[in-house]
């Protein structure tokens, strides 16, 4: 039997298509997902603060500095006056810390690279969470062990929402933890 | 389901307009379709943008590929910038209040200022003020967006060129000395002057310069009242009344409710007499008036009295309530001057059961009785019933510590015609505008506006253009209110101090800091605090020496600043000698004709809040027009013109005419012809321009008795309309399945207080069965509620003006409006039942009831309105397609559609730059187009409290939460709590022999709980 030019069409250019198609779509979503989500997005700051030394190595609290986490929505980025509290007299000689002393005495604030981030119209509230007992760490990754903060979780409405639904697994730390809210205008308003 | 009750309790019928009263073939029309005409038109895609699809994505791609080679990376996510030095008291995300003071008008109500971040958001009334207590009025909720207004004037300008303010100062110190030392007239034409520093400044001023005169001017002024009372009594301050501990009230043309002197104040104390919740104490209202007003709408009992015959209905009243005996003793000259006037003239249009009911009333309720005439009157009125009112033991009513303070009187009209002969005579230097704008203020035939050109210096101090500024030399930008200092003790005893939020945002001065520049007489002596410490001086004087307390002066002035107000023992006026022959002196207005009766906005005031989108579209407590004025007329007038609404007419009275549209106003007058003044601004930002009709053009310096008076004018059609747009019968029902939906389905339910006291239970005789289709969902914690007291609401609009700043809702312009497509999440319906001669009026606010059974959710097709676990319909914006299923199904009709991204729609995206954006409130997303909203319950505010209780280790209480209108209504008729909190007072109401639903037999279950009105007659149905 003859074959038609149909059924090269049919047999081969198809399937083979539609496999290209299929791979490439596979192979993006894969290797794409970190770029999507987000994770592993570790930018340069301005001055290199190292999380590791100040959180991990000299144990100071997170709220040291980000003193709004207990209070309300935002946790706040550090202003430079509460760097200076200790930079104003400690490690004054070092690049990083002469820099953040320009800063702070020109008046400029200093213009951090933002690293995690919901969308606009989703209202997280960071004191809830704390004052629940929820530990940065869950969402934030471990971040006393990182030289530069890099995001680690997603942050999307799956992820918010796989805890709240399940608390009790993502939260074993947490002795007594209930189901959070999984309504719209918990966060949307 | 059991319908019984609907034939039998409520004999009532109400209608929403006159055409619906005479069904209007094209009010029925309305009604068949759910959406009003045009509604959904106008969706051509080539005219919402000049660019074609194809075009357009072409250009996506284009640029797609542009950002794609551009990007060095797409995970950015941009900065996050903090303070470099936080200040102590700012926590990004965390408001912070300060307490000032109103200088929107002469009431000057304490006001505590919301701002987030160092930018103001909200202004609500300050709480620890003993007059206003926490509540100011729709212009003062409103007027946060005359901060963020496009068209503020950003820099000094001479000659409309801009200028620095060295250039200005120098050359306007030069021509205040060359003024002096010509011995020439130096004019200050300022607002009402309230504030004692301001005082002294302009004293200073004089002393500095002489030959300076200050003319203190005010369109919407108490003059008539004090001049009547300076006459009576010998003192121009007059005292506050105690509404409270009335049992009896006439107003006489009075809106004292809505719009005229202190409402604010006023409502507060009234509606203390209208709590239905414990012993019911009612007190009974009669409003004699020609126009229909928001008073008007309360009362009782309305007499239909034209304001040219209120001199006579007042001593056709003391003539009667004379001969039944009176507390003092009367001169016979005035006795015999009474005794011409009886009240067989007004039998006929008040009805004489009615002038019997209020003569018995009177006369069982001395001491507890009292008559108010209402500003516009003529001051002959007002001195008739400083005598009435001694008579009736009205007197034991007046509160004298804190009495209406006189700082400095208004300029008489001799005093205007004698500034304006001066400069035509070219006695005049220079002439000072001080945030006053009387080329629009005064009437033409001052001939204010020609005066001014033959002055070599006009100067103009004011936020923005206005037809003043237009002729004046120099223009100066002055600050917003929110960004000035300031002191104001308008009553006895009480001082209340502004302070800035936020600097200037533009090159701007405060007003009091230009004049002392120049009294200092030098440029370079202004500093950026100079009235700052100017004040703070004052008040150590003034205050601190006089309070005299155990702290030091700056700890005293620090806490002063923190509270708003300082309260002090005043002497206090009194006035026990009256002087009874100031009677003899007054006479009857003229008559004849059609009278013209100018009266007060309560949005847009005396123009001066022309330009404030949000308050052009509130819609007004009685017609319910937004965007406008119009000639008011009766029914019956309306068939004799043979005018009916929309009609354009001419005007005239006295020689001045004007042209604008005919609005039927039931309840009216036959002879009243009612214009709202504040409109028709020519020379204004773009949102105020030519809105409406300039009645001051109708004005004239030769009145009768009073400036807003004038009788003899003349109505005639001339052809032609101009389109009103209400928000009136946007919201007709469909009633091919329901016929009479709002008469049958008992919407609005009422009583009287005879008949409440019989049967507490007169509303709900037969528990209904209703049962669900539904489960029932149980409501474990909080489940969120509102009640709203019926026999509270005036309809002030307040509540709305305040959901608009705290939910960012978007103003759509009067054409929209039109189409039916306003915004607003809350409303007030008005309803009007008996006749279009003496109707009554119900009203009721409406917003989303949040129904337990909400027949929206079940239809949309996206479930992006879905209910909460604490009882809220909740609306998920992002998820929302469009469909508007939810809105066609919603029997309440309170969802409102994005037809258009109404920042970028409304004159060309007035309110789409980047400093109105700060007007918004950064707790609520600013919706877009395609997307349907509605009232939230003020969820923001839910989960604000909800996170404090969780950060303060508690449990979340209803009276955490204050929703926005809630916390604005001047009469605290509107509740919100907690309902299965059974202390709470929301479930008392809801539990409450007056409470209903509206529509109820629908069983959705909604959680708004109306109180039904009772009404104070002296039978038990309702008339």
């Amino acid at each position: 039997m003859k074959k038609t030019v149909l059924d090269h069409v049919l047999k081969i250019r198809l399937p083979l298509t539609l496999f290209v198609i299929a791979a490439t779509y596979v192979l993006t979503y894969y290797i794409s997902r970190p770029e999507r989500d987000g994770i592993g997005y570790a930018p340069e700051q301005p001055i290199k603060f190292s999380h590791k030394l100040h959180a991990g190595t000299m144990a100071i609290d997170c709220q040291y500095c980000h003193v709004g986490v207990t209070k309300n929505r935002f946790a706040t980025i550090p202003s430079a006056n509460i760097c200076m509290n200790c930079h104003s007299v400690a490690r004054k000689d070092k690049p990083e810390i002469i820099r953040l002393t320009q800063y702070y005495e020109e008046g400029k604030p200093i213009p951090w690279k933002r690293i995690h981030k919901v969308p606009d119209y989703a209202y997280f509230n960071h004191s809830v969470h704390v004052n629940k007992g929820i530990d940065c760490a869950s969402c934030h990754g471990d971040v006393k062990q990182m030289e530069v903060v890099n995001q680690v979780r997603q942050f999307t409405m799956k992820a918010c929402l796989d805890c709240h639904r399940a608390p009790h697994e993502n939260l074993p730390y947490l002795k007594q933890v209930n189901i959070g809210p999984e309504n719209c205008s918990a966060c949307h308003r | 389901m059991n319908n019984s009750r609907n034939s039998t309790d409520n004999k009532k019928e109400f209608w929403k307009s006159l055409e619906d009263y005479n069904s209007d073939p094209e009010i029925q029309k309305l009604k068949q379709n759910e959406f009003l005409e045009g509604v959904t038109d106008d969706f051509d895609s080539s005219k919402l943008s000049g660019i074609s699809r194809r075009k357009f994505l072409a250009l996506l791609s284009a640029s797609a590929a542009v950002t794609a080679t551009a990007c060095t990376d797409y995970r950015d996510k941009g900065e996050i910038v903090p303070y470099n030095k936080r200040p102590e008291e700012i926590l990004p995300g965390i408001p912070n209040f300060y307490a000032s003071t109103c200088s929107g008008c002469e009431n000057n109500c304490g006001i505590l200022v919301k701002t987030r971040e160092g930018r103001p958001i909200k202004i609500d009334g300050n709480p620890d003020h003993p007059i206003n207590k926490g509540k100011i009025c729709a212009k003062g909720q409103a007027s946060i967006l005359n901060l963020y207004d496009p068209e503020r004037l950003t820099d000094p300008t001479i000659n409309k060129s801009k200028v620095d303010w060295k250039k200005v100062d120098d050359e306007i110190i030069s021509a205040l000395n060359i003024a002096r030392n010509n011995s020439k007239e130096i004019a200050i034409v300022t607002e009402t002057i309230t504030s004692p520093t301001y005082l002294k400044l302009l004293n200073d001023f004089s002393a500095k310069y002489q030959g300076t005169k200050i003319y203190p001017i005010e369109l919407i002024n108490d003059a008539n009242r004090r001049n009547a009372w300076f006459d009576f009594y010998g003192t121009y301050e007059y005292p506050s009344v105690k509404w409270d501990e009335a049992n009896i009230i006439l107003a006489l043309d009075s809106d004292f409710l809505g719009s005229e002197g202190n409402h604010i104040e006023a409502v507060e104390k009234f509606t203390r007499k209208r709590e239905p919740l414990n012993k019911i104490d009612f007190n009974r209202l009669y409003a004699a008036e020609g126009r229909m007003s928001s008073t008007g709408m309360m009362a009782d009992y309305r007499l239909r009295i034209s304001p040219d015959e209120q001199y006579e209905f007042v001593m056709a009243l003391i003539n009667e309530l004379v001969r039944k005996g009176s507390a003092i003793s009367i001169d016979s000259a005035v006795q015999s001057k009474i005794q011409k006037y009886s009240f067989s003239k007004f039998e006929k249009s008040a009805g004489k059961d009615k002038l019997n009911n209020l003569v018995n009333d009177f006369n069982s309720n001395r001491g507890k009785a009292i008559v108010y005439a209402g500003e516009t009157l003529s001051k002959d009125v007002h001195i008739a019933v400083n005598l009435l009112n001694e008579i009736i033991g009205g007197t034991l009513l007046y509160d004298y510590s804190r009495a209406f303070k006189n700082l400095a009187k208004h300029s008489s009209k001799e005093e205007i015609e004698q500034l304006i002969d001066s400069i035509n005579k070219g006695n005049a230097g220079v002439v000072i505008h001080c945030g006053v704008n009387p080329v629009y203020q005064l009437a033409d035939d001052f001939g204010y506006a020609s005066a001014l050109k033959k002055v070599s210096t006009v100067i103009s101090l004011t936020e923005s253009e206005n037809e003043t500024s237009a002729f004046s030399h120099y223009t100066l930008p002055i600050n917003n209110q929110l960004e000035s200092w300031g002191d104001f003790s308008s009553r006895t005893g009480i001082y209340s101090l502004q302070q800035p939020v936020i600097s200037p945002l533009f090159n701007t001065r405060q007003k009091e800091a230009i004049l002392l520049t120049w009294i200092n007489g030098s440029s370079s002596s202004y500093k950026e605090d100079i009235y700052h410490n100017y004040l703070m001086e004052n008040f150590n004087t003034e205050v601190y020496a006089k309070k005299n307390p155990f702290t030091d002066a700056r700890t005293f002035w620090l806490s002063a600043l923190h509270d708003g107000v300082v309260t002090f023992d005043e002497n206090v006026p009194t006035s026990s000698k009256m002087n009874q022959s100031s009677l003899l002196n007054t006479k009857e207005n003229q008559k004849g004709g059609y009278v013209l009766h100018l009266t007060n906005n309560c949005f847009v005031g005396d123009g001066k809040f022309a330009n404030n989108g949000w308050l052009q579209e509130i819609p007004h407590p009685v017609t319910k027009i937004v965007w406008d004025n119009y000639a008011a007329i009766s029914p019956s007038a309306s068939k004799k013109l043979n005018a009916e609404n929309n009609d354009l007419v001419e005007v005239s009275a006295n020689g001045h005419k004007l042209t604008l549209p005919v609005l039927v106003q039931p309840g009216m007058s036959d002879t009243t012809i009612n214009i709202e003044l504040g409109y028709g601004r020519t020379v204004c930002g773009e949102v105020g321009r030519n809105v409406g009709f300039n009645s001051i053009k109708l004005m004239s310096k030769n009145f009768d008795s009073s400036p807003f008076i004038y009788s003899n004018a003349t109505i005639t059609k001339i052809g032609g309309t101009h389109k009103l747009a209400s928000t009136q019968e946007h919201h007709s029902l469909d009633e091919t399945f329901v016929k009479d939906f709002h008469r049958k389905r008992n919407i609005i339910r009422e009583g009287t207080v005879e008949g409440y006291k019989k049967n507490p239970h007169f509303l709900h005789k037969e528990k209904e069965e209703i049962f669900s289709i539904t489960r029932e969902h149980k409501y474990d914690g909080a489940k969120w509620a509102m009640a709203i007291d019926l026999n509270k609401c005036t309809s002030c609009g307040v509540c709305v003006a305040s959901c608009n700043v705290e939910n960012n809702v978007p103003v759509v312009g009067k054409e929209q409006v039109l189409r039916g497509r306003e915004m607003q999440w809350i409303r007030v319906d008005r309803y009007y039942s008996g006749t279009p001669d003496e109707p009554i009026v119900s009203n009721q606010p409406m917003l989303c009831q949040h129904c337990d059974n909400a027949p929206c959710e079940n239809v949309c097709p996206v479930n992006a309105t879905n209910h909460s676990p604490d009882g809220l319909n909740q609306m998920a914006y992002n998820r929302c397609v469009g469909t508007r299923y939810c809105s066609n199904n919603c029997p309440y009709k309170v969802r409102r559609f994005n037809f258009f991204n109404f920042r970028d729609e409304f004159a060309d995206s007035y309110y789409e730059n980047d400093l109105t954006a700060l007007v918004n409130n950064p707790e609520v997303t600013v919706r877009s187009r395609g997307v349907m909203e509605k009232c939230t319950f003020c969820v923001q505010r839910i989960m604000d409290a909800r996170s404090n209780a969780i950060r303060d280790g508690r449990e979340l209480k209803g009276s955490d939460v204050v929703t926005a209108c809630q916390q604005a209504c001047p009469s605290n008729a509107i509740v919100f709590g907690d309902a299965n909190d059974s202390e709470s007072e929301v479930s008392k109401l809801r539990e409450h022999d007056l409470a209903y639903h509206v529509l109820e037999e629908l069983n959705v279950k909604p959680n708004v709980t109306y109180l039904a009105k009772l009404r104070n007659t002296h039978s038990e149905e309702i008339a």
